[in-house]
């Protein structure tokens, strides 16, 4: 088992001999999934560093009652730099990190499915990180909370540049994690190995596949959001101005849309390692695979469902309140399904209590105590009672630490071994563990009794009222303990890598193809795999006498491998569509009443017909050009490939010539509800014709190139999906903008 | 009028839905004989007949857009739903016709079903007009059973596959979802209808509106709800039914055909 891996006393091990004289570039230039992995994580721990230390100065602050260390500006842009860094550079950079590390080896992959996207993924994570702390520079730092709740968000109450440099931040991070999930649900149905089918993936491989498609339906809808906020602060748009027409509650609506199944976005990967890691130290297959499997699909498409239940307290109404808890109760279903599968696969096993295995179970304890938590605020009379208060901060801080954080440092140290081909050392880690887990429960614990006590969240210090006190006083030292567990662990991860022992190919007696493979996997990843008849082939592989049952191939979409490019592009479209739908949705809601809209009476329809003509034959030539494409036929396909240019080319001038008519009549974006989504909705289609543009243009330069004359041009068909699918939302955006005032 | 006097007077004799029933009954009868699926239909066939007989339908006649938007999703999911689960496995839909076996028309049968009928020409025409009623209710059952064929079609070789019918059902939800969101916090009434009901004919108006407190803009905001949540939650159990179909497989007897000698259980300890 112990392999041949040298201890040599360096890092240098983790580099081939060429790349050692050019370390840095080979970081910063690489495409490979395991190093991506690994810059993610790292990422994540610099920023892990920043959010750390601005909770445990909020910690100080409220160690005792009237305190004075930070101000109440101070406090307030700390926790949200504090809560925005935790969600969007902390927890998805890592857990991202460890999903493009281990899904591709689990899978039997030689790597992501699309490499240079991955890597765009990865370098956006510091590029959007520093975007949100420049605001630090240029004027101030956000203080409107992780949610940025209008219209205290919006430019008449926060009028420095921090909260535009948050929600830009945001929008960068946003299409890094779209790019992200896309990548990881073509890596899973296209890269998988042969015998791998969609029901033998292990559960790890599985959830992070299900998990992406959360990632491509609720990140598109913040970014509808922040492009709506931007365009309220920077344009003068009226989307969330109560004043000026907008709806203020129309902002939480669309962030709680997101906002939800992002929780579950950072949860289902920690379910993931749960999954992954208490079998094997259980020494028992998985109780109910199927069931945890199917319970991630239910509780997918749930958390889509329930968002409102964060706005229990906004007012929507008896009627929308009934319904969001009955939705939300609901959730506690498949998660209970869960625990009682997790709980299960222990009773019986020989349980090995080692770090990994500690932090997981302790994952587990927390967590059902934080979804227990989490089901009170279900029940609107008990969130109205609890809502802001430290209850709430207790709850979401045992789902977020108590789930998370410890699920990735269990992941950690369990995946460790195989990144770095040294394990990490059982003593520190049972050091860290404890430290950890009497740290957090120190700190959260205490926060549910002073949350019934009244203690009200985001509120940068307290009166001196009995019991207070010494609550907030138990609950700082218990932060203390955590960020002395923090520096252990790092300290730990820094030592192992340095001087840890040797770790083999597979220090667990683990049972998925990662740990066949050496430790850490060579560039390719596998030299040859074991066969894949069940969802845990090295066990098969290790006991050929007794292996697991077969998984019988499930039909066709069981195998099913679509081509990569096109997958990917629907994919993406299928992400895009969901934009544009909070964008149309936007629309519609604004401009159901007939009296907004001085600018409406502008619109040029009998133009704007002609002009949509024009891009709708656009969808015929490209078609054509498809067709002359795979009967090798080059000159009609560039023929009619110029067709399609110039005719987007025709559309987009006559969108140009409407906006120049607009602009002479004054009526810009700022002027009524009309004109702000209007020019937002048309604005962005405009984006994206334009990109489609500059697409063909790229397909038809190459198709004029020589090389390609004899070969087929796999670009075109993904990018002729695209154009049908801007196509598509025209048809809608013009029947909605332009048809349907005409009709009513 | 109170509570207890609506619900037990507004009961109406649909004679077209009694009679409708009756025959369906009896041509399962003699078409497929007494079987045990008949318990299907005969839930259908309650359900249908209670939707437009009970007080749910005279309060969907111009009085609460709720209850119509309740009796539009039995129509169009539960009893749809329940006939198909009645037919026997044989039957056979034939993959002939296009029209019934595309999945994409059955899509757009269901959410088309849920957009069409809720144009508001056509969501008033449906109060106002006992004709357009009529067609309203068969096109309902219609379309929800072209709908639901590509899920419960009787012989298992003419369902989708559980991936593609989770993504069936599932973007179904959303496209109804969307409409349900639109309903709900729509700022303009969807079927003004019911929010200036013509004349009040059972004399309940006061009852609905003070008693039970449903004015107009809270009667489509429950309207739009029902069909927001509980409609995808639906959806969301003939989900959990294809991932159940998905998962189930017959380990037993694919382990003995290759491994004769090691049939036994998922329990391998090292």
């Amino acid at each position: 088992m112990n392999g041949d891996t040298t201890v040599t006393g360096t890092v240098s091990h983790l580099l081939t001999p060429e790349e050692r004289q050019h370390w840095k570039l080979s970081w910063l230039s690489t495409v490979d999934h395991k190093r991506i992995g690994v810059l993610y994580m790292v990422t994540g721990l610099v920023f892990f560093v920043f959010a750390g230390i601005e909770a445990l100065l909020i910690r100080l602050q409220l160690m005792v009652p009237n305190n004075t260390l930070l101000g109440p500006d101070t406090y307030n842009w700390m926790f949200t730099m504090h809560g925005t860094t935790m969600i969007f550079l902390v927890a998805m950079p890592v857990l991202f990190g460890i999903m493009n590390y281990i899904l591709p080896l689990q899978i039997g992959a030689r790597d992501m499915a699309f490499p240079r996207l991955n890597a765009l993924g990865v370098w956006l994570v510091p590029f959007g990180g520093i975007l949100l702390h420049f605001s630090f520079l240029a004027g101030g730092p956000p203080m409107v909370g992780w949610f940025a709740y209008t219209p205290l968000s919006e430019t008449p109450y926060s009028s420095q540049l921090g909260v535009d440099y948050w929600a830009v931040s945001l929008l960068v991070l946003g299409i890094g994690s779209v790019s992200a999930g896309i990548n990881f649900i073509v890596t899973v149905l296209t890269q998988r190995a042969p015998g791998m089918t969609l029901r033998r993936l292990p559960l790890f491989s599985w959830m992070i596949f299900m998990n992406a498609f959360l990632v491509i339906l609720a990140l598109p809808i913040l970014n509808a959001g922040l492009v709506m906020l931007l365009i309220d602060r920077l344009l003068g748009g009226r989307f969330f101005l109560p004043f000026g027409g907008g709806s203020a509650i129309m902002w939480q609506h669309i962030f709680w849309a997101f906002g939800h199944p992002e929780v579950y976005i950072v949860a289902i990967p920690a379910f993931a390692i749960l999954s992954e890691v208490i079998p094997v130290f259980s020494r028992k297959p998985i109780f109910g695979h199927e069931f945890v499997a199917a319970s991630t699909v239910v509780i997918v498409i749930l958390s889509l469902l329930v968002w409102a239940h964060h706005m229990f307290t906004v007012g929507l109404g008896r009627a929308v309140d009934l319904f969001f808890v009955a939705a939300s109760v609901l959730i506690a279903v498949p998660t209970g399904v869960k625990l009682f599968n997790w709980s299960a696969t222990m009773v019986g096993g020989r349980v090995r209590f080692t770090t990994p295995m500690l932090f997981c179970v302790a994952a587990l304890l927390q967590f059902l105590l934080g979804g227990l938590t989490g089901v009170s605020h279900a029940l609107a009379p008990l969130d109205w009672q609890t809502k802001n208060s430290y209850y709430l901060v207790a709850h979401f801080h045992n789902v977020f630490v108590g789930l998370i954080v410890f699920a990735i440092l269990g992941g950690i140290y369990y995946w460790f071994p195989k990144m770095s081909g040294r394990m990490m050392s059982e003593r520190i880690g049972k050091w860290t563990f404890w430290l950890m887990t009497i740290g957090f429960n120190l700190t959260f614990m205490i926060q549910h009794v002073l949350g019934l006590a009244g203690m009200p969240r985001r509120t940068y210090t307290y009166p001196d009222l009995p019991g207070w006190g010494w609550m907030n006083m138990v609950s700082t030292i218990g932060a203390l303990f955590m960020t002395a567990a923090s520096i252990l662990f790092v300290w730990d991860l820094v030592r192992s890598l340095l001087r840890g022992k040797p770790a083999g190919d597979n220090p667990w007696n683990a049972w998925t193809l990662e740990w066949a493979t050496t430790s850490p996997p060579p560039h390719e990843n596998f030299d040859a795999l074991p066969p894949i008849r069940s969802r845990r082939p090295l066990w098969d592989y290790e006991n050929p006498d007794r292996p697991d049952p077969v998984v019988p191939v499930g039909g066709a979409l069981d195998t099913f491998r679509p081509g990569k490019n096109a997958a990917g592009m629907i994919t993406f479209i299928i992400s895009e569509a969901g934009f544009f739908g909070v964008l149309i949705l936007a629309y519609l809601f604004y401009n159901a009443t007939t009296q907004s809209g001085a600018g409406a009476r502008e619109l040029d329809v009998l133009k704007t017909t002609i002009f949509s003509i024009c891009l709708f034959a656009s969808s015929f030539t490209i078609w054509r050009s498809e067709v002359a494409e795979r009967r090798n036929n080059h000159g009609k396909m560039k023929v009619w490939l110029v067709a399609t240019i110039l005719l987007g080319g025709i559309f987009i001038v006559g969108q140009g010539l409407e906006y120049w008519t607009l602009f002479q009549r004054g009526v810009t974006v700022g002027l009524d509800l009309f004109a702000t989504t209007f020019f937002t909705l048309t604005g962005f289609h405009g984006l994206h014709v334009c990109v489609g543009l500059i697409a063909l243009m790229i397909v038809l330069g190459v198709g004029f190139t020589r090389t390609f004359k004899k070969r087929h041009l796999p670009a075109l068909g993904p990018v002729g999906l695209y154009w049908h699918f801007v196509d598509v939302v025209w048809l809608l955006v013009f029947s909605i903008v332009y048809l349907w005032p005409l009709i009513r | 009028m109170t509570t207890q006097q609506f619900l037990t007077s507004a009961w109406t004799w649909n004679f077209a839905a009694l009679v409708s029933s009756g025959v369906a009954l009896v041509a399962y009868v003699w078409a497929f004989g007494v079987n045990r699926r008949i318990v299907y239909l005969l839930a259908g066939l309650t359900v249908f007949v209670f939707t437009l007989c009970s007080p749910l339908n005279a309060l969907a006649a111009g009085y609460l857009f709720s209850a119509h938007m309740l009796q539009h999703i039995v129509l169009l999911l539960i009893v749809p739903a329940l006939l198909l689960m009645s037919l026997p496995r044989w039957v056979s839909f034939g993959r002939r016709s296009l029209a019934i076996s595309n999945p994409f028309i059955g899509w757009i049968s269901g959410v088309g079903a849920m957009w069409l009928w809720h144009a508001r020409p056509l969501c008033n025409a449906a109060v106002s007009s006992q004709f357009v009623n009529a067609a309203q209710i068969c096109s309902l059952v219609l379309l929800g059973t072209v709908f639901w064929r590509q899920i419960l079609a009787p012989r298992e070789d003419e369902r989708m596959s559980p991936p593609g019918a989770v993504l069936y059902l599932f973007s179904a939800c959303v496209a109804c979802s969307i409409l349900g969101i639109l309903i709900t916090f729509s700022p303009v009434s969807v079927c003004p209808i019911y929010a200036q009901p013509l004349a009040d004919r059972l004399g309940v108006l006061s009852l609905v509106q003070s008693n039970w407190g449903i004015t107009p803009d809270k009667d489509q905001q429950i309207g739009g709800l029902l069909m927001w949540v509980p409609m995808c939650l639906v959806y969301l159990v003939a989900i959990i039914a294809q991932l159940a179909r998905w998962f189930a497989h017959p380990v037993a007897s694919v382990v003995a055909s290759v491994h004769p000698q090691h049939v036994r259980s998922r329990s391998g300890m090292d």
